[in-house]
């Protein structure tokens, strides 16, 4: 988290400051501010009418005075601060919470492709902790600093009216204080730095031993993860001892340096009562504001570190924040008929290129299936398919008019995708069916039923509305894969993409399955990449992938004859395949 | 066994501060030398501290007022040399303890995760990732800021407030006890508050888990979310848990800002009482204007802390809060544990199951009544509908679940009788989900393998050729030094399933089990995997789940999985008509 600052200091020169995030809350920070002047300025206050009491001892009616004072000053104390604590809240959570919905608005309307590349955990970091080191900049920073350059300022005032000889001599205690105490935490924060790096490496190892729960079971690796474990465990305990050893010296001289201040008071001060006639309330006096000033130089110490967290923070909130909005720019909203066509289609990852040069179409309502072996691209061809990556070169076009042209909420309504690893959501059965808003009843209970699932819902006790927990442990690889292809037709699309749909559903299902879209969604364009041949060889067109080319394109049985690749991939199948194709 | 952490929580009767703290505490047994030294160390450091205005009292009654110099400066002298003291006990104090508390940090931290490795699959299968992943690193963290920043300053304040307060009594017994009751009234009033101001804080800090868990789960899902074209069901999920969220932190907060005010006005008044009642002392002759400056300084001494207390106590709470969510981890116990099962059963198959009950806790069973045998150097394949119990069935295989009922046996020896190690070297499972370790190639399919890990990548690669798979290898672009993530979508599904076989294969098992390993690899690759089994050693007996056939089409013999029953189909077309015919369970 912290382990960035320096280098975003170094590259962002010119991007405004976390304080230009207060500009639409100044209002509230003015009447903070004020709040926090008016407690501290009386505080200030206390000593001199403790020391008026202690020089008036002898006159009992200046005393009474003193006392009415002394209460009133205390009680408007109370009402300040109350009224301060109260404001300083409402203002740091609401501009956390502005922040956060800004944050989540922005992310909401960028592509996939923008979430891939800066990547989830990263803007989770962005929405929780970066959020939270600004909201404590507004509760704490400002408030504290602006009190302590009061008390400090204001007690110095104090004591040069009382006696500026001896006020010299204690305000010279601030610089060494000051220096010594940011000498010190400058160094603690690049130790911080690394021990935040290695707190991350730990969360790492964490992880992992827990999302490999299983493998490390079956391995027996447990004895390995806990040395890797305890190599970081290890750096962050020296880590944490460098950080004591700074702390070890910096605290005893303050307090050494503060008890020299109490030292000078009494022997210089000393000197000033016997000899120039101080009085005693004076005297005491001193030692009062000695212990109020000691605090708050702490405090802006403390404060500088909250203000360079928040700030850099602030910094990569920013590089968010200006992401330029994604602007639909496709204005078609007709309804899609399912034609679909690419041209010399090329989508690189860096150097290497998943797809080279892909160009094929498919007729509405007509079947395509994608057969190819692994790291094919085959996956890659179904998201350019989606708009959810786009191509380097060539054109994705559906009616003959290019993806970019049609909006995207219309074009989203048509198609139907089913994507290959489980997507599910901590909500009902029913939520994640229906997770378009478009589905009505009759069209979630087509979807049920033609993803065979009515059977399954029936069976569980609280029917469609069991909620499905996190990554869908409760449910086996097969019932999520139909659950998932029940919420993409359950929108009604013109367009359905299976990715590797068969991978997790035995063959009985598959079959039904299939022959249940035939019938209940007619006229529907679908497009399957799959492994096996025999679900696939009445559709109205095979295209091979290998190595991101497209080797081969036809019917089952053209290929048969002209493609070596699809036979290859038919003979390694070829043995079982008339068992499958059984009729029921 | 119930390993859900959440339900566990609920049963469990909450421990009081201070139990948990005792238990904590049992962790530095062994520090008891050094927390004697840094005892001796704060006692120093703050009796020497304290000292200072008692002896700044007495130098201004006794020679201030009677105009005595060379006095002042013989006892200036004095408090300089004190001071010093001080300042070396200080140095010694913050040192022996935060090494303490860093000692303390280290133990903990590998003991949770020493626990979490011995804990079983069941465990994880109960509790969500992410509810464990925060468990363990922001509940750790939360103790890590008390311990490694906060405990000093905790101690060093508690002893300083006490000794002001011993101060007080000692000096002047009833104006001590006068200065006392604003601290007393203190105590009643954050007494009679905390419990309110801690709910309010639990229930913040339980928006503030929902907030994140909302935000990880959209971002994860963010295609189907685009695909869907549902950008307004992330912002309004997001907005409510948000608004919900703000809500309950501004109630947490101003139940927390109540203190300081508070806090802050009970220390004036307790000034205002010593300067009323001190000088009312002082006038009858029973108090003295030096004893008065002295009392001042201590009761800023107690009270000043006082708010910090407050304040490091809330830090206190949240950290035992932490350890107790923690804690619960570390009670739990395996129910795998090896057992010493006489009664060696005479047979020649590697596995055998004996009469196999079986059902996930709180569920129904899932297996009956199951027995059958797996010979050495046989293909074994489990085929049956979507969720018939394959995936059980190979677990018990494995013994990441002990049967309900019934025994599982390896080498005609009772499962429960080996130890992991040696389990672990017979079975081989490659699991459906694969999982990878971010690292490079090498790093994975050498993960927990002591055999090959000094090897070099030449001598890797002569093995990995001996081992026919170095087809396999020849598919990733930089070989054994690829990088690899255990996230990302560098790298397909069917890429993961290839690097978790090579990893299985490089192991040697005399038993490897696939479930579904191959399922997202092109036919193609998968009759290389297939000559790769073939040409496994002649004793490794292999259990394959797949869906897709023609994996299977070489089994010795195949089992039928479905209904909770484990059938032996007579032949494989045998299997394929029960496949075809038999009900679906799902």
């Amino acid at each position: 988290m912290a382990e960035k600052s320096g280098e975003a200091v170094t590259t962002n020169e010119k991007s405004p400051g976390v304080f230009s995030l207060l500009i639409p809350y100044r209002g509230m920070i003015a009447l903070l501010i004020f709040l926090a002047l008016m407690s501290n300025g009386i505080n200030l206050v206390l000593p001199k009418i403790i020391a008026l009491g202690i020089d008036a001892y002898p006159k009992h009616y200046v005393l009474k005075s003193v006392l009415i004072e002394f209460i009133s000053a205390a009680l408007i104390i109370f009402i300040f601060t109350f009224l301060q604590n109260i404001v300083q809240t409402y203002t740091s959570e609401r501009v956390a919470r502005d922040l956060r919905s800004r944050l989540a608005s922005k992310i909401a309307s960028q592509d996939y492709a923008y979430i891939e590349m800066s990547n989830s955990s990263k803007l989770l970091t962005n929405l929780t902790s970066d959020v939270d080191s600004i909201k404590m900049f507004v509760s704490q920073a400002i408030v504290s600093i602006a009190s302590s350059l009061i008390i400090i300022i204001g007690a110095c005032i104090m004591l040069f009216t009382i006696n500026w000889k001896l006020a010299l001599a204690i305000v010279a205690i601030i610089p060494i204080i000051g220096g010594t105490f940011f000498f010190v935490l400058k160094k603690v924060r690049t130790l911080f730095m690394s021990s935040r790096k290695v707190i991350d490496r730990l969360n790492k190892v964490i992880n992992e031993s827990i999302l490999g729960a299983a493998l490390i079971r079956v391995i027996n690796s447990q004895q390995p993860e806990y040395e890797k474990f305890l190599a970081a465990s290890t750096e962050a305990k020296n880590l944490g001892l460098s950080i004591i050893r700074l702390f070890a010296g910096l605290i005893p001289i303050i307090i050494f340096t503060a008890n020299l201040g109490a030292l000078t008071i009494l022997a210089l001060g000393g000197h000033f009562v016997i000899s120039s006639g101080m009085s005693l309330g004076d005297f005491a006096a001193f030692n009062s504001y000695l212990s109020l000033l000691i605090f708050p130089i702490l405090v802006i110490g403390f404060m500088s570190n909250v203000i360079a967290q928040a700030t850099a923070s602030y910094r990569r909130i920013e590089v968010v924040l200006q992401v330029p909005e994604l602007e639909d720019t496709g204005t078609i909203t007709e309804s899609l008929k399912g034609n679909i066509a690419l041209h010399h289609v090329w989508k690189k990852y860096g150097q290497k290129a998943a797809l080279k040069n892909i160009s094929f179409s498919v007729n509405a309502g007509n079947t395509l299936a994608v057969i190819g072996p692994t790291a094919a691209g085959k996956t890659q061809l179904l998201y350019l398919l989606t708009g959810l990556t786009k191509p380097e070169e060539g054109s994705v076009e559906f009616d003959g008019k290019s993806i970019d042209l049609f909006n995207k909420e219309n074009f989203y309504k048509h198609v139907g995708f089913v994507f290959q690893d489980s997507i599910m959501f901590n909500m009902t059965i029913r939520e994640n069916i229906a997770f378009s808003d478009l589905v009505t009843d009759e069209k979630l209970k087509r979807a049920v039923d033609t993803a065979e699932l009515s059977g399954f819902i029936d069976s569980l006790p609280n029917k469609m509305d069991t909620v499905v927990s996190e990554r869908g442990t409760s449910l086996s690889g097969g019932q999520k894969q139909r659950i998932m292809l029940a919420r993409a037709l359950a929108i009604n699309p013109k367009i359905l993409l299976l990715d590797d749909f068969t991978a997790r559903v035995d063959t009985n299902t598959e079959m039904k399955i299939l022959k249940n879209i035939r019938e209940n969604y007619p006229g529907i364009t679908l497009i399957s990449v799959t492994q096996k041949i025999s679900s696939v060889e009445h559709f109205d067109q095979v295209i091979v992938l290998m190595e991101g080319e497209l080797v081969a394109r036809g019917k089952h049985h053209e290929l048969m004859k002209s493609s070596p690749e699809y036979v290859q991939i038919y003979d390694s199948q070829q043995s079982i395949s008339n068992y499958e194709l059984q009729p029921q | 066994m119930n390993y859900n952490l959440n339900d566990i929580a609920g049963e469990q009767p909450k421990s009081s501060t201070f139990r948990s703290l005792k238990k904590l505490l049992q962790l530095i047994k062994e520090e008891r030398k050094n927390l004697l030294w840094a005892l001796f160390a704060i006692l120093s450091n703050s009796g020497l501290n304290l000292l200072g205005p008692f002896i700044i009292g007495y130098t201004i009654d006794t020679y201030i007022v009677r105009k005595n110099y060379p006095g002042v400066l013989s006892f200036s002298g004095l408090l300089l040399f004190m001071y010093m003291l001080a300042f070396i006990a200080s140095y010694k104090q913050t040192k022996i303890m935060g090494g303490v508390g860093q000692n303390m940090l280290f133990k903990l931290r590998n003991t949770i995760f020493n626990k979490l490795q011995e804990l079983p699959v069941d465990f994880f299968n109960q509790n969500k990732a992410g509810d464990l992943i925060s468990r363990v690193n922001n509940d750790t963290d939360k103790i890590n800021q008390f311990f490694s920043q906060s405990l000093m300053q905790f101690i060093g304040t508690i002893v300083t407030m006490v000794g002001a307060g011993i101060f007080l009594l000692a000096i002047n017994f009833r104006l001590g006890i006068a200065t006392l009751v604003p601290g007393i009234l203190i105590f009643f009033f954050t007494k009679a508050t905390s419990h309110f101001v801690k709910l309010r804080n639990a229930l913040s800090m339980k928006s503030t888990g929902s907030l994140s868990a909302e935000i990880q789960e959209s971002l994860n899902n963010f295609k189907v979310i685009i695909a869907f074209n549902r950008r307004d069901y992330f912002r309004n999920r997001f907005e409510e848990v948000n608004n919900v969220n703000y809500a309950k932190a501004i109630d947490a907060g101003v139940a927390n800002t109540v203190f300081i005010p508070v806090y802050g006005f009970f220390a004036s008044m307790a000034q205002l009482i010593v300067l009323t009642l001190g000088i009312y002392l002082i006038s009858i002759h029973q108090f003295s204007i030096g004893l008065l400056v002295s009392y001042l300084a201590y009761a800023t001494n107690f009270y000043n802390p006082l708010r910090q207390v407050a304040a490091l106590w809330t830090n206190f709470q949240v950290a035992m809060a932490g350890w107790d969510r923690v804690s619960h981890i570390l009670n739990l116990e395996s129910n795998l544990l090896m057992t010493n099962t006489n009664g060696h059963l005479k047979s020649e198959d590697l596995m055998e199951f004996r009469n196999v009950h079986f059902g996930y806790p709180g569920g129904k069973e899932i297996l009956h009544n199951i027995n059958f045998q797996l010979e050495p150097g046989k293909t074994y394949a489990l085929v049956g509908p979507t969720g018939g119990g394959k995936t059980t069935t190979a677990s018990l295989l494995a013994r990441l679940y002990d049967p309900v009922k019934g025994q599982v046996a390896l080498n005609g020896k009772d499962i429960r009788s080996y130890s992991s190690e040696e389990r672990a070297n017979k079975i081989g499972f490659i699991l459906q989900e694969p999982f990878l370790f971010t690292g490079t190639i090498r790093e994975n399919i050498l993960y927990g393998n002591d055999h090959y890990k000094d090897f070099s990548n030449e001598q890797l690669e002569e093995v990995i050729k001996e081992a026919n798979l170095q087809n396999l290898l020849d598919i990733f672009q930089d070989g054994l030094e690829t990088e690899v993530s255990s996230g990302g979508e560098s790298i397909s599904l069917g890429q993961k399933q290839l690097i978790a076989f090579m990893r299985a294969i490089l192991r040697n098992p005399d038993l490897l089990i696939l479930d579904e390993a191959t399922a997202n690899i092109d036919t193609v690759t998968e009759k290389i995997l297939e000559d790769i089994l073939n040409k496994l050693p002649a004793k490794t007996t292999r259990v394959i789940i797949a869906h897709r056939l023609n994996t299977i089409k070489n089994a010795d013999e195949i089992f039928f999985v479905n209904t909770g029953e484990v059938i032996r189909a007579g032949s494989f077309d045998h299997a394929v008509d029960m496949l075809l015919k038999g009900k679906r369970e799902s």
